[in-house]
This record gives structure tokens, C-alpha cells and sequence, in this order.
């Protein structure tokens, strides 16, 4: 048997937490990909870990807040009393409460949280430029691309912004072609239809295919579809729409009407919700990357988790009567309905935000920005279940067991995904760039 | 006894070799060659595996210490110099991630193994400098069956010595797939292409042009009476390359051509017929000085400076962007010569409302991307590589890189106010500015915080010059610039012929050789000895057979695209597209701030808010299709390919849809002067196309219309045929 020298060294090191040279042998052979598809819930805002997944019960009264934890069936794994059905699929849950990095702003954060690539500087209105890095839906796009039909990667219900448009929501310098399918439709509107797979409401599809051989009649007055690679490109670009159009397979996936409505109420009749549903369907069509955006906006009524207090709205009030019950009733739902259809073993859902929140409440009873330690939830997708990575302080102020950067949840996900985190690509500038800069957090993977 | 004496003796051998090998001018180098310090190994700005080495070996003595010094002095032992970690590793004994770099037996091993046995010795400072790298051949053409060719190098040493260097140098492709190149310099085919071998031996490199080709051996060469400079030069290249040149394009696809070139948009109609029906032999000829005299070439070459000087509405506000573009626009119609508005641009300085040229440095705020984008746009030098560490591929270093900035330096801005809507945005501005000059001060080098003294690119010596901006807008027109003349002409030529004959055309440098040198030595002179003046090159440029030639492939030149054998095939710009679609279907377009009928093409920037739906769709439609958010001084941020999204717009858009059905559009005009079905046609041909439609087309198209029970939809479908046409989409 050939043990390579840093495996051996390795080894030296692990040994002393028992790790013994079978078990890293063994260790090695499941670190394979698991996941075929992945539901990025992004948490715009920044969700507080204190009323959420890393509550702090024993910390004093201005740090602990108001909620109070429950005891899941997961020795050691807490979640926030509003959450009661997140207990149920506690055993689901990979919980990595070490995350942190050191930008405050929500859209220099959300860029990082959306390409696991730090910013150029925290800036609040990071402007987003082709010299920025690529979603990572994109990036699977690039090397794990989809057959015709069905896109890989799918981003809706919204683009956020805050002030400006945040970046990290688009394949920037990779090419307009690995771009998300991308609509901002409501998936929980009465009428919800994508606009793009559906004809204008005065085209028929008789009308449509008139249109089509009016369309091949002057295409073959030239000679510009054999001779010019530029037009077979559009052509091809046409050809892959007109799929998409008459793709039943990818078209039924939003047709949210075919579920019982048991189920889509279970998901929540909000955008959210159906979102997540939506989200289930595409992964059965064969979506490999989904973005779905909790809210366009960092707070707000509707909008995301930016708890400040500002306006005098403190911070439980909102969590109480939106915030909370939204997650409660549709993470756990999304989670269940995966694992019921066998499609959680390979599916990761990944649940994050750009930062956490504060651990001492502040004047105006809300939490403000922390990135410095926040908590990200995984599941599915080979990843364990029932197990927390890390750990905080006992304010949750700091790491105090492990560290992960959003550059290591990019790795680790890229990894999950059979993609080579090391894997180049270039920018402009034609730099060789590693799709992450992190490295895969090896202890959260089954 | 015996013991002393002969380690003594084993101390002498070593020293006796170390004689031999040099650290700087072999180990090194053969660090590079073996590809150790590229930057996706252990030159990474993060090293690999723990080791890291500067990138591309620029610092050899920082090199030496982490070889010798760093991790317990583990990867070379000179007393074990097989053993070495360095060694191991790079013959693959332990476990490298990177691969074996080189075998035991080879010269790279022996070179740094004798390096190591010796003891690991820096080179004495008395070694003599390596003066001048010479690489032969300087290119080659190869047509099969000839598939190799052997790449030399010399080395030539202060103390007049020369060598033959070429186990020690790095030899890289600048396009993968083509050729496979030995240790020893040969170079062999793979398949047929063309490409640059970059040659880098110390701190310099060369490039050498290799072009295996196929036979070709139908080709024929035609003599034709070349009139315009520009075909004799490309001409004399095609015949060596055995290119056949495609024949002139019909009077139709040149008219359309020339119309979205120099000015955006397409030929009305009535300017289609006229064309095509004049029988004058000059015709050509006076429809290009008739495009030169029109304010829509204006319009269209003040949107492409629009671009590269980033007139936007965010650091701008709305009023800086109208009179930036105003003042762009003024600059094109009067044909003010280029190095004078490139003299403006670099010097400006006063009120941002009052000077409009200031204003790039009002967007661009702080001396690093001032220095960046004049170097880019003026010079057609990327030098941003050079911030962090010498330019991997050209000659710059950082301490150029840094005293060029420090040229920007002393800019300073009043705000006399800022009205901006989001009070968190750093980059909004509303209100006017002062741009000017400290008198005291200037750019700190980030690292030692000393005052960097302002030295122009190319120059040794700093200047003294108490405003370096005016001497480095004074210096673009010198005879004696090399970059300004050619970056410009380049970049026109870019834009007329659709490929740059250096491209990126913003990315000069040794290691990026023209296509075609002598033509764009040609243009330049042409264009410096014309006053600098775009209208004459675009004339001169316009007026070339190569530029009228066909995109249709003739003889042996089906594959070429890059020699101006015919001509190229490329999808319309957003806002000519926009444009053209507007024209067709006879609409209106809205920009919020802009009358209505403003064209794409004649907005000063996109406004930051949005009030009307109809010019949000537009703006939509004009960002999917590749308008840049012009956050960037360079041509590359505008994409024009077409993707998923943009094919829906087109297909089932609801935009384009709206267009079609207005009731007042062309064909509700149409409809309302009793046009017949085959009028109505042949007018919408003309429009869109620029030509008559074929009698297969006439024929069809009138039976479908005539057994529609509506007409006016049925002529809407031929509508959404035309604008959905290749033809149409694309420039040919």
C-alpha cells in the first residue's frame, strides 16, 4: 500500500485526536461527490444565530435576547423556540457555527456570500463589474454544463440590492452564456408563468410557427448559417430557447398547480414558500445550482433579516411575527419533502446569509451587523446530518472551536458537487483564478 | 588524518563547481522552465503546499533565501544533494501535487543538483550581466508537410561572452492545441493554427510568430491593381499565408455595413433605393464622404469615447453626462484632431460642468485607475498587471507602475456640492466639482510611504516638472511616442473591421505582436501625418477593397479570421440593434431625461432612475444585449453575444411584441396609404435588409399574406421574421 509522505504526516498530527491512519484512509474514500443538485437559500439581510441556530441561553439578558432554545432529538443541537419544526429535521442538519470573515456592508458581504470570493474592499455600494467574480451557479454552469432543456443554473425570485445591485449574481467575466436562467416573477401569484417559456398572450403557437418558417425562408437566402460560426451560435441560442419553450419537462417544473395543495400550503403560500417548492421541481427537472433569494431587500416589511431597530420597528417583533414563522414553516418543509422523494441524499440545501448579527442587543432593541461569527446551515447532499462544525464563544462574538471562511463553504460546495475547488478559470485580465480560494471543511461531509 | 584530508579535498570539488553553475542565470531559470513558479504554483500570490516562490522567478534572491533558508533549510541539503526536498519533489520521489517536473537524468536536475552539492551559493556580484537575448527565427511560416521548427537562444553577457541558452529558457504558447514544444526548442505541430511562442530567459522575453498552415494547394494568386495602402499591405500578407481575398461585397451588404459601422444605424429605405440604383462608378466613394459629413457619425463615435471615458450617470450626475457627451460629440463633428482631445482628457482640470474633459478624473478617483485607464485607453498598455508584481509579459515593473501613478498624483477635487439621492453611496456624486492640482504632495508608495517621484512609461529618469500631467498629455504626439499613434489607429480599425490587428486592442506589448506589423505601422503614420484626424483614417479605412471585401469564403480562405481575407461576420451592437429595430417596426423609443425618438445611440448614459416602464424595457433590452455599465475603461466590457436570454427578448419579447402591434407603427402607416401586400414587403425588405426581396422570398411572403384573414398580423409575422433574421442580427 503506497501512503504518500504528508498522509503520514497527517496522520502524525490527527493521531492525537484519535484519528488512526484506517479511519483517514476511509476518510478519504467518501470525501467523493454526493451532490448532484444545490438549493441556495440566501439570506439577505443577515440573520441573527441567537434567535436562529447558535442561541446563547446561558449568555446575560442583553446578549440572549427574548427567545429561549429547544432541545432537538440531536444531543447538543439547539434551535430557537420559534423554529419547532426545524427540531423535527434536526437530524438532517449540518450546522457550521464558525463562519466568519470582515466586511460589514451588505453588499460587499453579499457579494462574498454569493461567490466565496472577498471583496475588493467593503464598500457599501460595491459596484458591480466584469471585474468581479462569477455566481457560483455559473461556475457549475462552466464545468458541469446541462443538455439542452434544462438550464443548470437558476436564480429568481429576485436580484437584490441594496442602494445598488449586489454583485455575485451573474457569470461576469465567464460570458453572458453562463448567466442564471433568471425571473422575477412570483412563483406564489395566482397566474405565475414564466414569461419567457410562454408565447405573447396574442401569439398562438400556430401564429408562432408561421413565424418560425416566415424566420427559415430569409435564413436561407444566405449562406451566413454555413459560413459563420457567429450565426450558428445565435442559431444554436434560438434552438436552445425554442427547446425551453417546448420543453415540457422543464416547463411542467413550474407548474406549481400539478402539487396537492396540502403541500403548497405546507411550503407557505408566500413567495418564499412556493419558491422553495419551485425549487424542489427544478431539482427534479435536473437544475444543478438554484439561487432562490429570500428577499430583494435587506429588511423591511417582506424584506430580509436586517434586524437594526431602525424606525423604531425593534428587532422581535419582526422576528416573531415574520421572520421566524416563514423559516419555520418552509426550511423544514423543503428539507422533509427532499427527504420523503429520496432526493436529500443528493441535494444540498444550503441555508446562509452575508453575516450574523451582534450578540449584544443594541439601544433600539435590534442587532446589528457581525460578520466576525455567524452560523450556516447545510443539509442533505452528503453532508452528515445532525451535526454541528465549530463552535462560538459564549456570546457567540468569536470562533471559539474552528474556523471557516465563505471561501471554505465555496470549496466545500464546489466539492459536493464533483467540482475541484482548485479548478481555473480566467478573468479579463486572462488571470488564472481558482474557482475558490478556501478549503472543502472535510469534518461536515458524510 | 586521512578523514580531514579528504573532506577537504570533497570541499574543494564542491567549490570547483559551484564555479560552474550560476544560481541567477541557471537555477533559476530552470526553476521558471520547469514551471515552479508559475502563478498557479508556487509563484501564487499564497505559494502552494507551504512553498512559495515569486512569481515567474522576478525576485531570485528573495528565491534563494526560501530555497535555502525556509522551512528548516529542508528542500536543499548540500550534503545530500539527491535527498534535497527540492529534488525529490520535482522528479516525483515523494508525493508532488504538481507532478514530476523533470527526470533524473536530465540537464535540469544535473544543474540544480551540482547547484545544491556546491553548497547553494548566490552568484558573485562581479558575474557579468546579461546585456542582449537573442531568439531565432523571429517567426516562420510552415505550410505542410513541414511540421517542425527548432527555436535557438542566445544569451550575450557584459563581458562580451555568449551563450547558448536554450536548455534555459521558458518557452510558452500563447494558444494551447496547436504546437508541442520539446525541451530543446522544437517546435512541432499538432494541427494547423497560428500562435506566439513567448521566450523568456531572466528578466526578458520575446516572441516569436509561428503559423503552421495547411498546403493550400489550390491556392492561386490573382494580381489585382491595389490602389488604397491598407490592401497592398494585407494583400502582400495573404499571398505569403497562400490566403485567396474574397471578392468585394454586393453594393447592398456594403451599404448596410458602412451605415452600422460609422454611424449605428441603418440605411433608410429611400437610401437603399438611391444606392442601389446609382450606376455611378464613385458611388462608394461618395456615400463614405457623405457618412464622414453626417451628425450621426458624430453621435456614434462620441458613444464608443462615451464608453472608454466612463460617462456615467452615478459619478457624473445628470447633467456632467450630457455635457461630457455634448463635448465628445462636438469633439467628433468639428474632427477635432484625436491627440488634442486626448491632450484635454489628460490635462483637464476646473469645474466638471464648465471643462466637460474633466471628468474622467472625476469618476475615476484616486491616481491608481487614473494612471490605469489613460495608460489604457491613450496608450493601449495594460500596466494594472504591474501593481502587484512585474508585468508577467511585458517590460514593466512595479517601481514603473507605481511612478507613473504618482504622475496623477497631485489631483485633487473641491465638491462644491453633492445632492446625491443615496447618502450611503460613495460613488454618487451630484453637483458640480473642481478638479485640480496640489501643489504639495503626491502618491506615497504603499509599501516604504516615501513620496514617489512622477516618471513618464518608457522614460528612465523622473521628471521635474511641477505639473507631470501636462507633460504626459504634451508627450502623446511626439514622433518619438511610440504607443499613442498606433494604440488609436488600432482601436479605429477595431471598430470598422471588427478585430483589432493587435488584440486585445488595449493590450500592446513584445509578447503581443501585430498581425500585421507593417500595416499598422502604415495606419499610424497615415493617421499622425493626417493631423491626427478620425474622419481621414476612417475614410482611408472605409475606402479599401479589405474593408469592402465579402463575408462570403473564397478559395482557401474559409477558415482565416484573423488575416482581413474577407470580411467579419459580428451581432449587432445593443443600441445598433435597438436602433434598427425601432427604424423596422417604425416606433419610438423613451429614455427617461431623453425626448422621445431619442435614439440608443445618441443617449449621453443610461439614467440611474427609473421613472417610465417603456424606457425600462429599452434599457433592459439594451444592458442584456452587452451596453456596458462603462465601470471600466475598455472596449471589453461591452458583450454582444447572444445568449438564452437575449433570444427570448427576440422570440417571444414582450417588447419587440409591443412594436410589432402598435397600430400607428410602419405597417399601421402602410396599411393606411393602401400599400399592396408586395409594396408593403419590398419597403420592409428595404428597410431592414437593405436589398429587394428574392423572388422566392416576394412570392411566399405574398401568398402567406394573401390567405391570411387579417393581413395586418401576417404582415406583423413578416416583421418578426426580418428583425429576427441573421441577416439582420449580424453585420456582415
Amino acid at each position: 500500500m503506497f501512503v504518500d509522505r504528508r498522509a503520514v504526516l497527517r496522520v502524525g498530527g490527527a493521531g492525537l485526536f484519535g484519528l488512526t491512519l484506517p479511519a483517514l484512509l476511509r476518510a478519504e474514500e467518501s470525501l467523493k461527490a454526493r451532490a448532484k443538485s444545490v438549493i441556495f437559500l440566501h439570506q439577505y439581510g443577515g440573520p441573527p444565530g441567537q434567535e436562529t441556530f447558535d442561541m446563547k441561553p446561558n449568555a446575560p439578558a442583553e446578549v440572549r435576547g427574548s427567545l429561549k432554545p429547544i432541545q432537538t432529538k440531536v444531543p447538543g443541537l439547539q434551535v430557537c423556540e420559534l423554529l419547532p419544526r426545524m427540531a423535527d429535521v434536526a437530524d438532517k442538519l449540518t450546522l457550521i457555527r464558525c463562519v466568519q470573515h470582515t466586511m460589514k456592508n451588505h453588499n460587499s458581504a453579499g457579494y462574498y456570500s454569493l461567490t466565496g470570493i472577498a471583496p475588493p474592499s467593503d464598500d457599501q455600494r460595491l459596484r458591480d463589474s466584469i471585474d468581479l467574480f462569477p455566481a457560483y451557479g455559473s461556475i457549475v454552469d462552466k464545468f458541469a454544463p446541462n443538455a439542452k432543456g434544462i438550464p443548470a443554473f437558476v436564480a429568481y425570485p429576485h436580484v437584490i440590492r441594496d442602494g445598488s445591485i449586489t454583485p455575485g449574481q451573474h457569470a461576469s467575466f465567464l460570458g453572458k452564456s453562463h448567466n442564471p436562467f433568471l425571473f422575477t416573477s412570483d412563483p406564489n401569484a395566482v397566474d405565475f408563468r414564466l414569461p419567457e417559456l410562454s408565447l405573447p398572450s396574442s401569439i398562438s403557437p400556430e401564429r408562432m410557427e408561421s413565424r418560425k418558417e416566415i424566420l427559415k425562408l430569409i435564413d436561407g437566402q444566405t449562406h451566413l448559417l454555413e459560413e459563420s460560426a457567429v450565426a450558428q451560435g445565435i442559431d444554436e441560442s434560438y434552438q436552445k430557447a425554442v427547446s425551453m419553450l417546448t420543453s415540457k419537462a422543464f416547463k411542467k417544473a413550474f407548474d406549481l398547480s400539478e402539487e396537492p395543495e396540502s403541500l403548497r400550503d405546507k411550503y407557505g403560500r408566500t413567495t418564499y414558500g412556493q419558491g422553495c417548492l419551485l425549487a424542489r421541481r427544478l431539482v427534479e427537472a435536473g437544475a444543478k445550482f438554484i439561487n432562490v433569494y429570500f428577499s430583494e431587500f435587506i429588511g423591511g416589511p417582506k424584506g430580509g433579516w436586517d434586524v437594526h431597530g431602525f424606525d423604531n420597528k425593534p428587532m422581535d417583533p419582526i422576528l416573531k411575527s415574520y421572520l421566524l414563522p416563514i423559516t419555520n414553516q418552509t426550511l423544514p418543509t423543503l428539507i422533509e419533502d427532499l427527504n420523503q422523494r429520496g432526493l436529500l441524499k443528493d441535494t444540498l440545501v444550503l441555508w446562509m446569509g452575508e453575516f450574523g448579527r451582534t450578540p449584544k442587543i443594541n439601544a433600539l432593541a435590534g442587532r446589528d451587523h457581525w460578520p466576525q461569527c455567524y452560523t450556516v446551515l447545510m443539509a442533505g447532499g452528503g453532508t452528515k446530518g445532525g451535526h454541528i462544525h465549530g463552535g462560538s464563544d459564549k456570546t457567540g462574538a468569536y470562533p471559539a472551536l474552528g474556523q471557516a471562511r465563505p471561501e471554505d463553504i465555496s470549496a466545500t460546495v464546489f466539492h459536493m458537487l464533483g467540482i475541484n475547488p482548485e479548478t481555473e478559470i480566467r478573468d479579463r485580465l486572462d488571470r488564472p483564478l481558482p474557482i475558490s480560494r478556501g478549503k472543502v471543511i472535510e469534518d461536515v461531509i458524510a | 588524518m586521512r578523514g580531514v584530508l579528504i573532506l577537504l579535498l570533497g570541499g574543494l570539488g564542491a567549490q570547483a563547481h559551484a564555479a560552474n553553475v550560476s544560481y541567477q542565470q541557471e537555477v533559476a531559470p530552470v526553476l521558471s522552465r520547469a514551471g515552479c513558479n508559475s502563478g498557479a504554483c508556487h509563484g501564487n500570490l499564497n505559494g502552494k503546499g507551504g512553498f512559495q516562490l515569486s512569481l515567474r522567478g522576478e525576485s531570485p534572491s528573495t528565491d534563494l533565501i526560501t530555497l535555502t533558508r525556509d522551512t528548516l533549510a529542508r528542500r536543499t541539503d548540500p550534503m545530500h544533494p539527491d535527498d534535497s526536498l527540492l529534488l525529490l519533489k520535482a522528479t516525483g520521489r515523494v508525493g508532488h501535487e504538481g507532478g514530476p517536473r523533470f527526470s533524473l537524468d536530465s540537464q535540469e536536475y544535473r544543474i540544480v543538483r551540482d547547484w545544491i552539492a556546491a553548497g547553494c551559493l548566490d552568484d558573485a556580484p562581479a558575474r557579468p550581466r546579461l546585456t542582449r537575448f537573442e531568439v531565432t527565427p523571429a517567426s516562420q511560416l510552415l505550410f505542410e508537410p513541414a511540421d517542425h521548427v527548432r527555436i535557438e537562444a542566445q544569451a550575450h553577457f557584459a563581458d562580451g561572452s555568449r551563450r547558448n541558452v536554450t536548455h534555459l529558457v521558458t518557452f510558452e504558447p500563447t494558444a494551447a492545441g496547436i504546437v508541442n514544444i520539446a525541451s530543446d526548442g522544437t517546435v512541432t505541430r499538432l494541427r494547423s493554427g497560428e500562435l506566439n511562442v513567448l521566450v523568456r530567459y531572466l528578466d526578458r522575453q520575446v516572441a516569436v510568430t509561428l503559423a503552421f498552415l495547411p498546403k493550400r494547394e489550390n491556392f492561386v494568386w490573382v494580381d489585382l491593381p491595389l490602389s488604397n495602402p491598407i490592401d497592398r499591405q494585407v494583400y502582400a500578407q495573404l499571398k505569403t499565408l497562400r490566403l485567396t481575398p474574397s471578392p468585394p461585397a454586393d453594393d447592398a451588404t456594403f451599404l448596410r455595413r458602412a451605415f452600422l459601422d460609422a454611424m449605428g444605424i441603418l440605411p433608410s429605405e429611400e437610401e437603399a433605393r438611391a444606392f442601389l440604383k446609382d450606376g455611378s462608378a464613385n458611388k462608394r466613394e461618395r456615400l463614405i464622404d457623405s457618412i464622414l459629413a453626417r451628425p450621426e457619425f458624430a453621435d456614434f463615435w462620441a458613444q464608443k469615447w462615451g464608453d472608454l471615458l466612463r460617462n456615467e450617470e452615478k459619478s457624473l450626475d445628470q447633467k456632467g453626462v450630457r455635457v461630457f457627451h455634448q463635448w465628445l460629440r462636438d469633439s467628433i463633428a468639428s474632427d477635432k484632431p484625436l491627440n488634442v482631445l486626448a491632450r484635454e482628457v489628460i490635462a483637464a482640470r476646473g469645474s466638471t460642468y464648465q471643462n466637460p474633459p474633466a471628468n474622467l478624473y472625476r469618476s475615476l478617483r484616486d491616481p491608481y485607475s487614473r494612471a490605469e485607464a489613460v495608460a489604457q485607453v491613450f496608450l493601449g498598455i495594460r500596466i494594472q498587471c504591474a501593481r502587484c508584481h512585474n508585468h508577467p509579459f511585458d517590460q514593466w515593473t512595479q517601481e514603473d507602475y507605481h511612478q507613473f501613478a504618482a504622475v496623477f498624483g497631485q489631483i485633487d477635487y473641491r465638491i462644491v456640492e453633492n445632492k446625491r439621492r443615496d447618502r450611503l453611496d460613495a460613488h454618487e456624486f451630484a453637483g458640480d466639482q473642481i478638479v485640480f492640482l496640489r501643489r504639495e504632495g503626491g502618491l506615497k508608495h504603499p509599501r516604504t510611504q516615501e513620496l514617489l517621484a512622477p516618471r513618464l512609461l518608457g522614460s528612465s529618469e523622473p521628471t521635474k516638472e511641477s505639473d507631470p500631467l501636462r507633460l504626459l498629455a504634451n508627450s502623446v504626439d511626439r514622433v518619438d511616442n511610440p504607443f499613442f499613434a498606433k494604440a488609436q489607429a488600432n482601436r479605429v480599425w477595431y471598430h470598422l473591421i471588427g478585430r483589432g490587428l493587435v488584440e486585445p486592442i488595449d493590450d500592446f506589448r513584445v509578447s503581443n505582436p501585430a498581425e500585421n506589423a507593417p500595416l499598422l505601422e502604415l495606419l499610424a503614420k497615415s493617421f499622425a501625418d493626417n493631423g491626427f484626424s478620425l474622419k481621414s483614417l476612417v475614410r482611408l479605412i472605409l475606402s479599401s477593397r479589405v474593408y469592402q471585401h465579402s463575408a462570403s469564403p473564397a478559395g482557401t480562405n474559409a477558415e482565416d479570421d484573423r488575416h482581413f481575407s474577407k470580411s467579419l461576420v459580428q451581432p449587432l451592437e445593443a443600441e445598433q440593434l435597438l436602433d434598427a429595430v425601432a427604424n423596422v417596426t417604425g416606433t419610438k423609443l423613451k429614455f427617461d431625461g431623453f425626448p422621445a425618438g431619442t435614439r440608443a445611440g445618441q443617449v449621453a448614459a443610461l439614467a440611474q432612475e427609473r421613472r417610465s416602464k417603456k424606457s425600462a424595457e429599452a434599457e433592459r433590452f439594451l444592458k442584456s444585449f452587452g451596453k456596458p455599465e462603462r465601470l471600466l475603461t475598455c472596449e471589453c466590457e461591452r458583450a454582444e453575444d447572444v445568449g438564452l436570454s437575449q433570444a427570448f427578448q427576440l422570440l417571444t419579447g414582450e417588447m419587440l411584441q409591443d412594436m410589432l402591434s402598435e397600430p400607428e407603427n410602419r405597417l399601421g402607416r402602410m396599411l393606411k396609404e393602401g400599400k399592396q401586400d408586395a409594396e408593403a414587403i419590398e419597403s420592409l425588405y428595404l428597410t431592414a435588409l437593405s436589398r429587394y426581396p428574392t423572388t422566392e422570398e416576394l412570392t411566399r411572403l405574398v401568398a402567406f399574406v394573401g390567405k391570411a384573414k387579417d393581413r395586418r398580423p401576417a404582415l406583423e409575422d413578416v416583421m418578426w421574421g426580418l428583425v429576427n433574421a441573421k441577416e439582420f442580427l449580424l453585420r456582415r
